[in-house]
């Protein structure tokens, strides 16, 4: 089988997460030798056109230029992977979905030239078109990437398991940010994946990998409330960072109260 | 019991003896909380410590575990990793007590050699607790505050020294020398224990026997409460001493050929525990879980090992940003029960497998032929490499085998050929997940890893002398199709026969060109169905599901058994109607499916209620288990 080609894309995003993949350099090489890096306008001058047999699509779909785009990308791979949160679920972008302003009202409040500003509500890639595997967090999570090349090379389901936070933070032995120290951790509610990063080096989980599977926000938003006494902006913030697109953190923002 | 008094001075000298054999590992601080860790001197120990984040398990039944590794699809050699002798200073009665529990799941039957190897490279010292820590319940089972199993010595804190028992020959070296304790000092140790256990506020009320009680109580309103708060985090778990779920999976390097098999616990209390091939889900609704877990805890593991399941170590309260509580929730249950009714516990039917052979090693088979039945299932003809393993394999009609593809893992899959086949045998299998996809892609002369058979088949005993009536569906036709042969082999030992198969379409139907050689079978029957037609397809049989060929059945309800398998729903529905028609539940028998991981009643994968189908089944009697908690369809 001759190296399969692709290509990184990027929509609206800060970048982040296609500089993590050049992050992989202790085995760059080794990927280097199994793929073929097509397209990847960040990472190298001459880049060329599809088609491609992978096309990782970083970022949110903001404009619809975005959109042309992203329906052009879908058309050049032949999978298409979601990179990041932004392109999985909105991500931070999305903030501006529940912000009760028009599109007009906000691009007038970001941009002083408007004349070719066009901006539609956030979503994630597959609110668009078919995509075939996710790779979660803000920015995602090197292990899990290489995971994904490795599973696409050899062909086979990488069966990802979106369960909470909370069991790899416990593996890791730390202290829990919830219950012992009365921090609002979104570690129980959050999808894992990310070995608890940021509840390892003392930071509460910011949900920044979206839902768990079976994701019980709404239980979790009243221990906010009730336990650690929150306010319900500040619990609506919370589930609206990164994931509010989402049906699950929805009920945790309350918008089915 | 030997007991030994040790002066506090002198734990540094019983430290320094450990330091010489062992590694020695005991409880230090985490900030305000305490870990298992390696300790280099006795001044890192915190042997007031109440309870440590994860439980001692880690060290015998590891977080990661690598069994095998491998370079090719069926070529593996068996992990072994360097043997050192680690002492464990300072373990609680609870932990004490939850090891012996897992030596049970991982030693009693198919010994598992990760397990085995670090467990007697593992001297235990434990220590007696002298005040409960905050989320203990202990006492409820007498697993604390005191202990008298289980350790290589065991040390109660005195207040000016120690007072140490005796419980092995290793532990007896370990305090040579020292002086034996009087009377006086042995009466102390006993005041200060039974001092801690008055000091014990949290109980669960064990008079009346658990198991029952949990049964009687399986839709008390307390289970919607506490799944409608429960987060499915599976914080309960991964800190519980007792769990030993597990999942299975080939990680591969970039090479995507050489890898690793490696086992990750696992949590019951995931969505993912039970899913298989093409994302199924078998327990997908939270409260299952839930009660999966505690009853788990309280009652099955019990039924399954004989042992507790719960040592009460307050664990997974203490982890739990719900509070969620066994004490608490058996309180509740306890104070408004369910009204009473008759209940019988499932009873596992009782078979050891002791081997010094690696059970998780796979022998090496060959594909020798491959015969297309759909147009996503194939039949493979196997036949295993080494000459002594080929004439020594045997099985039974429907059990399994686990057919492993190095680097993409293991699935289990029934036996589709007869027990009275000797030499090779046959594997009927429909390409849908990882494994089965990559098996499709293999040729004749390739060589995969087998090992099995596993668990319990047809009644083939049973069934002497009666009438057959055997209900298929789909792919469920592939472990009954032994049976069917058997009977051919040995019709006069078997009454009527009658085969009931119903597919999709006439597309989906298994076996086709050797249906007229069972059609010529002497009181054979033979009614084919199918759900729909094609336009344009020609059908001459039944349209319509399994269970409308019912009115066909000629043999007799006294004298027959009723084998079946296909989709859970349409044994479910097959049941049923049969019931509904006066059949009895002892008559019937079921295969089941469910994610099997290993094979051995280990990894928990497979897990209905306190059955695990692997090793139970995955053949039962309807009987036996439809009156399970939560039911079985």
């Amino acid at each position: 089988m001759s190296k399969p080609k692709l290509a990184f894309f990027k929509l609206s995003s800060c970048a982040g997460c296609q500089l993590s993949v050049l992050n992989i350099e202790p085995v760059l090489l080794d990927v280097l030798g199994a793929i073929d890096i097509t397209y990847f306008v960040m990472a190298k001058r001459s880049n060329y056109h599809g088609p491609y047999d992978i096309g990782f699509v970083e970022g949110a779909v903001t404009s619809p230029r975005e959109l042309e785009e992203l329906k052009n990308i879908r058309r050049e791979c032949n999978l298409v992977v979601a990179m990041g949160t932004c392109a999985c679920f909105g991500g931070i972008p999305s903030i501006k979905n529940f912000t009760g302003m028009t599109q007009r009202q906000m691009e007038e409040k970001v941009y002083s030239e408007l004349w070719d500003i066009k901006s539609i509500p956030v979503q994630g890639i597959d609110y668009y078109i078919p995509v075939d595997h996710y790779l979660r967090g803000c920015p995602i999570d090197l292990e899990e990437f290489l995971t994904l090349v490795k599973s696409l090379l050899k062909g086979v389901n990488p069966h990802f398991r979106f369960h909470s936070v909370c069991n790899e933070c416990k593996l890791n032995e730390n202290i829990c940010l919830l219950v012992n120290r009365g921090k609002a951790c979104m570690g129980s509610v959050t999808a894992s994946g990310c070995n608890a990063l940021c509840p390892s080096l003392g930071r509460e989980c910011e949900g920044c990998r979206g839902p768990a599977s079976d994701c019980n926000a709404e239980s979790l938003a009243k221990t906010f409330s009730k336990e650690l006494g929150l306010d319900k902006a500040d619990i609506v913030r919370k589930f609206r960072k990164y994931a509010g697109n989402t049906s699950e953190f929805s009920k945790g923002a309350g918008d089915n109260e | 019991m030997e007991k030994i008094i040790l002066n506090k001075n002198d734990l540094n000298t019983l430290f320094a003896r450990l330091k010489d054999e062992y590694e020695v590992y005991g409880p230090v601080a985490k900030k305000d909380q305490y870990v298992f860790s390696m300790v280099e001197n006795v001044e890192e120990l915190k042997l007031d410590y109440d309870t440590t984040i994860l439980p001692p398990k880690k060290y015998f039944h590891s977080p990661v575990q690598s069994m095998i590794q491998f370079s090719e699809i069926s070529e593996g050699d068996q992990e072994r990793s360097p043997l050192v002798k680690r002492a464990l200073f300072g373990v609680h009665p609870c932990d004490v007590h939850a090891t012996l529990s897992l030596d049970k799941v991982f030693l009693e039957t198919y010994p598992d050699p990760y397990y085995k190897d670090l467990r007697k490279q593992t001297l235990i010292v434990a220590l007696n607790c002298k005040k409960p820590c905050r989320n203990g319940f202990c006492a409820s089972f007498n697993t604390g505050p005191g202990i008298d199993i289980g350790f290589d010595l065991c040390m109660t804190d005195l207040g000016d020294r120690y007072m140490i028992s005796v419980g092995s020959e290793k532990g007896r070296d370990l305090v040579s020398g020292f002086l034996p304790a009087g009377e006086e000092e042995i009466r102390r140790e006993k005041d200060i224990i039974d001092d801690c256990r008055d000091m014990v506020t949290r109980w669960i009320d064990t008079e009346e026997d658990l198991g029952e009680f949990l049964h009687q109580n399986f839709e008390h309103k307390v289970w919607r409460d506490v799944s409608k708060e429960c987060l499915a985090c599976g914080g309960c778990t991964t800190v519980c001493p007792t769990c030993y779920c597990f999942a299975v999976k080939d990680v591969v390097d970039l090479t995507i050929k050489d890898g690793k098999r490696m086992r990750f616990w696992d949590s019951c209390m995931f969505y993912e525990f039970s899913r298989v091939a093409l994302d199924h889900v078998f327990m997908p609704e939270r409260e299952a879980r839930v009660k999966q877990r505690l009853y788990h805890k309280l009652a099955y593991y019990q039924q399954q090992f004989n042992v507790l399941g719960c040592v009460g170590c307050g664990r997974c309260v203490t982890a739990c940003v719900k509070n969620i509580d066994p004490v608490m929730i058996m309180a509740r249950i306890q104070a408004d029960p369910c009204e009473e009714k008759e209940i019988s516990l499932y009873k596992p039917p009782h078979k050891k497998i002791e081997s010094d052979e690696n059970p998780w090693m796979p022998y090496k088979a060959v594909i020798k032929d491959i015969k297309k039945q759909t147009c996503d299932v194939n039949t493979y003809t196997f036949e295993y490499l080494d000459e002594k393993i080929k004439a020594g394999y045997t099985y039974l009609n429907g059990t399994y085998n686990l057919i492993s593809l190095f680097g993409t893992g293991e699935s289990a899959i029934s036996i589709s050929s007869w027990e009275e086949m000797k030499g090779t045998f046959e594997h009927t299998v429909r390409a849908v997940g990882n494994v089965t996809k990559a098996l499709a892609e293999l040729k004749v002369g390739d060589v995969v890893g087998i090992r099995g058979p596993y668990g319990h088949g047809w009644p083939m005993e049973k069934m002497k002398g009666r009438n057959i009536l055997l209900i298929a569906g789909g792919i469920g036709l592939a472990p009954l199709r032994g049976v069917v042969e058997s009977v051919k082999n040995h019709r006069e030992e078997y009454g009527k026969f009658e085969i009931l198969y119903g597919a999709r379409t006439p597309g989906g139907l298994l076996f086709t060109d050797e249906y007229e050689k069972w059609r010529q079978i002497p009181d054979t029957n033979l009614y084919l169905t199918v759900d729909e037609v094609p336009q344009g397809m020609e059908w001459n049989e039944n349209v319509g599901v399994v269970t409308t060929l019912f009115d066909r059945i000629s043999c007799s309800r006294e004298n027959t058994v009723v084998i079946t398998c296909g989709p859970d729903i349409m044994m479910k529905f097959a049941v049923l109607g049969l019931m509904k028609q006066g059949w009895s539940p002892e008559q019937i028998y079921v295969s089941l499916e469910r994610r099997m991981g290993c094979g051995m009643k280990k990894c928990g994968n497979c897990q209905m209620g306190p059955v695990f189908v692997c090793q139970d089944g995955p053949v039962f009697q309807y009987a036996e288990i439809m009156n399970l908690p939560g039911g079985v369809f």
